[in-house]
């Protein structure tokens, strides 16, 4: 594949989920033309840049539904269920359709000509109705523009062969135009040179084509030409005597138009005339507003390289505050503390590029809730607040699938029928609400939903009866509802097509605590219930503990460590089941030092980092704490692919390299080992 | 003229010595050749992983291929270095330190200079040599890196066969 199908492919996917998200207002508004149109818009660049890069099925398939969004548009059809609902499988459709090979599959295959025929037969029930109703189709006004074109050949443009006139025959096949000829440089026939061109030409087109089909007219001489090209109206001046009347007066001995005068005139005519032509303005309003917003895309490729630079730079430069410090050069100081600023903001800077809003996954969820409660005849609305909260991308990634089935859960489980809901004394629409803000250097996600909550007797029962807990043990509200993050537990009774994908609650647990976050569970019966998901805000710069065992310094994530005791090396050895007694709790521990195999001579006085584990508190032992750092991570490479207990490495400020310790991965792999 | 640069390329090869034996390596797959620095090993990994080390502000892993080839491991030395190499592990280039006892010279051979490796008599598995090089009286063997990164690290590389 090309690199231009490969862009194509990044933009179509962008078009795509725009469409998605355009699609899902204009089901809340179905007669919101703006909508429509934006919906139009986009099929049409869907179409035009799939016949472009020969995704020719993509191009074929939107044809037929632009146009009957086109009669939307138009007002000559009404958006309806059936409609959309035929849309959003199209959407989903058109991303198979991405895979230039997809139609080879036979479902694809098969489910793309059913959905033709279903376009197809709306368009068929429309054309006969128009057949019917004969509404006489006239050529819209609104896109049409009045273009102002200087063109001023240089003496020598026929020495290569081109006929200037020929340019101007082409300007005319693309709109009507107006053409004034500028002859005031021809000079006396003594002085006249027949191969030179001493002729320059103006020109008042009238278009529904872009400039930039104008500008191609020109391409082979702009070098050699004055070229000017100028929008002086969105309507038609030709048609307006007026107009016409002050471009005469205009035209004088003088070499070209004066623009200054003209544009001012034929924007007070058109103000006068606004009644007439408000839809024009309201298009062109949109038109800026889109144009403003100034973005460029850059493969993530290159982002990730940035961020290898910066953290190389971030390294680099405190190695220089060390040696400054050291060495106590006086002017390097200054230099010195100068340096570490820059860095501080361009690493700040760089960090955020890798940042996207989290909104980028919230239309999924919108469509997820769509679908869902259309499939169980439930009435839910999804509210979002704060979407435009910004995590790293690789954190985005993470999150999208246990969100999605936090979700499902609020659906199938949480949320009432309408039935239901009358009987509680609750609003008929049931609601999910998805918050998200920051919290110091976490950013918090929170989804909330009405329903009727998670009934604790029946978690109990069940954890019971799947031998979680004892019959008669005594739990408080909390501690129930830890249950449900624990392996096994899944409390739908029926497996439904939803929740019953054999991934219960633990496995959202497990994948959130993988990106580095928490998550938290609150609920209150016939209230409804709430997941509260912690998360850091990027995953390559962590807060750690800087610690020494034997030659090697290791860095822990300092969220997990709960408190650091020093303690006597014979103590260690004279545990009996890896249990230390410590503030008059028991704490089971691991002495690092003998599971890394490390014979160097211990210290008299050991440290023990007590990390946290599942709720439980766990006693890492190690040789010396050195204090906090700020690591940022790098991978440590193919080699240790399969090397879990280490989540990566850090280069510390001189040169050397700090190994970063998964204390959870640890802790799982020791304890299954003993 | 480029055809000709190409062909040069393609047969020119870093020698270097592992214990008293040399071998060598196509120079398109070395990047660097490093002095030995101190190597920060990870804690729960085979030997012959000998560790990571600080390349310019990114974490190389190193691998100690003299384990790989000699029973024996001779003591670190001044000549000993660290090559900086490209390899394919699991379809991916990926840079790789090997550590070696030292390194000889780039030499320049023909393709015909290039016998094929013994299938008998060798103590090295023969799908890991490509080919045997005779220069001013010594044997070298051209080593397929690829594959011996693709092999299992913690095994050796010695054929079966003892040594006669």
């Amino acid at each position: 594949m090309d690199n231009f199908q490969k862009k194509f492919i990044e933009e179509a996917t962008d078009l795509i989920n725009d469409l998605e998200q355009a699609l899902l207002s204009l089901e809340k508004q179905p007669k919101d033309t703006e909508i429509v149109a934006s919906v139009f818009r986009i099929m049409h660049s869907l179409k035009g840049g799939g016949g472009m890069f020969g995704f020719d099925e993509i191009s074929n398939f939107t044809h037929n539904l632009e146009t009957i969004y086109d009669e939307i548009r138009n007002g000559n059809l009404l958006v309806t269920e059936e409609l959309l609902s035929i849309t959003f499988s199209s959407v989903d459709h058109l991303r198979n359709l991405l895979d230039p090979e997809a139609l080879k599959n036979e479902q694809i295959s098969k489910n793309h000509n059913i959905l033709l025929s279903k376009v197809e037969g709306i368009l068929k029930k429309h054309d006969k109705k128009i057949i019917e109703t004969q509404i006489p189709e006239t050529e819209k006004e609104e896109s049409v523009q009045t273009f102002y074109i200087y063109f001023g050949p240089n003496e020598s443009i026929m020495d290569n062969g081109t006929n200037p006139l020929y340019l101007l025959d082409e300007l005319n096949t693309i709109g009507n135009c107006n053409v004034y000829t500028r002859t005031q440089k021809i000079p006396l026939l003594s002085k006249f040179n027949f191969s030179k061109c001493y002729t320059s030409w103006e020109v008042f087109l009238v278009t529904k084509e872009p400039v930039a089909s104008i500008q191609d007219v020109f391409i082979f001489v702009e070098d050699e030409s004055e070229l000017e090209i100028s929008n002086i109206a969105n309507f038609d001046i030709l048609s307006e005597s007026e107009i016409l009347d002050k471009i005469e007066d205009l035209f004088d001995e003088k070499s070209h138009f004066d623009l200054s005068i003209l544009s001012p005139f034929i924007n007070n005519y058109e103000k006068e005339k606004k009644n007439k032509i408000d839809t024009v303005t309201e298009k062109l309003s949109t038109f800026t507003k889109e144009n403003v917003i100034s973005s460029i895309r850059v493969s993530s490729d290159k982002i990730d390289e940035l961020m290898n630079l910066v953290s190389e730079l971030v390294t680099s430069q405190a190695s220089l505050s060390l040696f400054v410090e050291e060495n106590k050069v006086q002017e390097l100081n200054q230099l010195a503390e100068n340096i570490e600023n820059i860095t501080r903001q361009l690493r700040d800077t760089a960090f955020n590029i890798s940042l996207i809003p989290i909104e980028t996954m919230l239309t999924r969820f919108h469509r997820l809730i769509r679908d869902l409660s259309t499939e169980f005849g439930k009435n839910i609305d999804f509210i979002t607040e704060g979407a435009e909260t910004e995590l790293d991308k690789t954190l985005i990634q993470g999150l999208t699938d246990p969100l999605m089935h936090i979700i499902r859960n609020s659906v199938d489980h949480g949320i009432e029928s309408e039935k239901e809901r009358v009987k509680l004394g609750k609003t008929l629409k049931g609601m999910i609400y998805l918050k998200a803000y920051y919290s110091g250097a976490n950013v918090v996600i929170k989804i909330q939903d009405d329903g009727k909550g998670i009934d604790l007797a029946k978690v109990r029962q069940k954890a019971i009866s799947k031998e979680l807990i004892q019959h008669d043990s005594k739990l408080t509200e909390r501690e129930l509802l830890d249950i449900i993050f624990l392996p096994g537990f899944s409390t739908a009774e029926n497996v439904t097509d939803v929740s019953g994908r054999g991934v219960g609650m633990d496995v959202v647990k497990r994948k959130i605590e993988e990106i580095r976050g928490t998550v938290e569970l609150d609920s209150k019966t016939n209230v409804g219930t709430t997941i509260t998901i912690k998360l850091p805000l990027t995953l390559s710069i962590i807060d750690g503990l800087l610690v020494m065992i034997g030659n090697t310094k290791y860095v822990m994530p300092l969220n997990l460590v709960n408190k650091i005791y020093a303690v006597n090396h014979q103590d260690f050895k004279k545990a009996y089941n890896n249990i230390i007694i410590i503030d008059g709790e028991q704490i089971p521990f691991y002495y690092l030092r003998d599971e890394f195999e490390i014979d160097t001579e211990p210290l008299e006085v050991e440290q023990m980092v007590i990390v946290k584990y599942e709720d439980k508190k766990i006693g890492l032992a190690v040789d010396d704490v050195i204090g906090e750092y700020q690591a940022v991570l790098k991978p440590l490479g193919k080699l240790y692919k399969n090397h879990e207990i280490i989540s990566g490495a850090t280069i510390l400020g001189d040169g050397t390299i700090a190994l970063v310790l998964d204390t959870n991965k640890i802790i799982h792999e020791f304890s299954f080992k003993n | 003229m480029i055809d000709e640069d190409i062909d040069q390329l393609t047969n020119s090869y870093l020698s270097f010595k592992l214990s008293d034996e040399f071998f060598a390596v196509h120079v398109s797959k070395v990047l660097n050749i490093l002095e030995l620095v101190p190597i920060t090993k990870v804690p729960k990994s085979s030997d012959v992983l000998k560790g990571v080390i600080n390349l310019r502000g990114s974490v190389l892993g190193v691998i100690d291929i003299r384990m790989k080839f000699n029973e024996i491991i001779s003591e670190n030395t001044k000549e000993t270095c660290i090559l900086v190499l490209e390899v394919l592990i699991d379809n991916e280039m990926v840079e790789v330190g090997a550590i070696v006892d030292s390194v000889e010279e780039v030499i320049e051979v023909k393709e015909n200079e290039i016998q094929p490796p013994l299938s008998v008599g060798t103590k090295y598995k023969s799908e890991f040599i490509t080919g045997l090089l005779k220069s001013k009286d010594k044997f070298i063997m051209i080593l397929d890196m690829d594959k011996i990164f693709a092999f299992d690290h913690a095994s050796m590389l010695l054929d079966d066969m003892p040594e006669t």
